[in-house]
């Protein structure tokens, strides 16, 4: 019979190592239910155990029944915190995408259309996506929220790079065709294998989406 | 030379440090303060910000008009000004975003007193209480709905407390801005010694705060 928590510890160790990968990998729908079924049985065995006190409970008189309680309080909160980490680690790295202007939503369907396409999370080799449908409500909620903050620094540009501006101009290289952009020094026709000297602040979301590379 | 030109001379605010560049020396104050600081710094409440905002707007507004200037001249100006509005425009990104990463870090732990609450400007407020819903209804949605209802919490206090804290005895380096007498707690012993002006020290947060609060010292 396996522990108390072995199955919260699976999970911890799943978020341990999501931690360390570039995608997500596939949600662990059913090590959660696992988990969480554990919570509640452990719950009706605390109150099976308290029962026949009837809220009386001492627990100086009865002490192997206040170890078995204080056991199964633990361990549910236990689980709990597993959970909550388990969670809050995908969250975070759902954001972390939802910063950098990658479509999550998207990229999660590609792995699940490509099981061997490159996709480090996409390992296992699952048909659904690699999110929950929580996850993807969530994804797209978080996105909504940031937009809404974005928008009151319009002249920011809250998700640009983090990299301290040398140059106003920098080289690029296009890596995958991304059509005609507009700058104030008229449009450039973004083709695969070109090169341009461009404003980089025209050109950051192309950056950050993979559709160029910065030289130099 | 006229009596106007005279007067002004002796005008000790005509030789003070002009508004913008006084802003931009904030910005940056705060800039380097908040990203060396283990917990989220108040809000500049002076309207810093508002300031910031404008100056930007206007710098934007003349980078416009120039464009269609083809004078040689003009465009070299042109130059140093879009770079002088990007690296400007880089301080505020990377100083809102240094907030916002501490918000989402601790988020129960900023909403949870006034005090801490007054720290964040209306907008990061408003931010961090919508993100805070959003996360809570997720872990409801995806767990915590079909737990027993006295263990839906997410601020037990019981045993350990839920809620995280930024660690306020982290190491910071902090220089002197006048002479000072610096405590500092350490792990086996205390230290305390007579500093001087641009001294730079490496202390708790928690000892650090005080000074740095009191304008005798800055973060570095």
């Amino acid at each position: 019979m396996p522990m108390y928590g072995d199955l919260g510890n699976k999970l911890a160790l799943h978020a341990k190592r999501t931690q360390n990968l570039v995608h997500l990998p596939p949600y662990q729908a059913e090590l959660v239910r696992a988990v969480t079924r554990e919570v509640r049985d452990l719950d009706k065995e605390v109150a099976k155990l308290l029962e026949p006190f009837q809220g009386s409970f001492d627990p100086a008189a009865d002490q192997a029944t206040a170890c078995t309680l204080l056991v199964d309080h633990l361990s549910m909160r236990r689980n709990k915190r597993c959970l909550l980490a388990y969670h809050r680690t995908r969250t975070d790295k759902l954001e972390e995408h939802v910063w950098n202007g990658v479509d999550v939503l998207d990229l999660a369907a590609q792995q699940a259309g490509n099981p061997n396409g490159g996709g480090v999370g996409a390992g296992d080799g699952g048909v659904a996506s690699s999110l929950s449908p929580q996850e993807e409500d969530y994804v797209r909620q978080y996105g909504d929220l940031l937009a809404a903050y974005k928008g009151q620094w319009t002249d920011i540009d809250l998700t640009g790079s983090l990299e301290p501006p040398r140059d106003l101009f920098i080289d690029v290289r296009v890596l995958k065709d991304a059509g005609e952009i507009q700058t104030e020094y008229g449009a450039i026709n973004l083709t695969k294998n070109s090169q341009f000297y461009v404003r980089q602040g025209d050109v950051e979301r192309l950056i950050a989406q993979g559709y160029l590379q910065k030289l130099g | 030379m006229d009596i106007d030109d005279i007067l002004r001379e002796v005008d000790p605010t005509f030789h003070a440090i002009p508004q913008e560049k006084q802003d931009l020396q904030d910005l940056t104050r705060a800039w380097i303060a908040e990203r060396s600081a283990p917990e989220l710094l108040p809000w500049p409440a002076d309207g810093l910000f508002e300031r910031i905002n404008g100056n930007i707007k206007a710098q934007i507004e003349k980078v416009e008009e120039m464009t269609g200037d083809m004078d040689p001249r003009t465009n070299f100006a042109l130059i140093v000004i879009q770079t002088e509005l990007e690296r400007y425009k880089y301080l505020v990104r990377s100083y809102l975003r240094a907030r916002i990463a501490k918000i989402d870090r601790h988020t129960l732990h900023y909403l949870s007193t006034d005090n801490l609450r007054s720290r964040l400007s209306e907008m990061e407020l408003a931010y961090a209480t919508r993100h805070q819903a959003l996360l809570h209804n997720h872990y409801l949605s995806s767990f915590l709905s079909s737990f027993p209802p006295q263990l839906q919490n997410l601020n037990d206090a019981a045993g350990i407390n839920m809620v995280e804290a930024p660690d306020l005895d982290a190491a910071v380096f902090i220089r002197l801005l006048k002479d000072i007498f610096v405590e500092g707690r350490g792990v086996d012993s205390d230290v305390t010694m007579d500093g001087r002006e641009s001294d730079i020290v490496i202390l708790r947060w928690s000892d650090a705060k005080p000074l740095v609060e009191a304008g005798s010292a800055e973060l570095v």
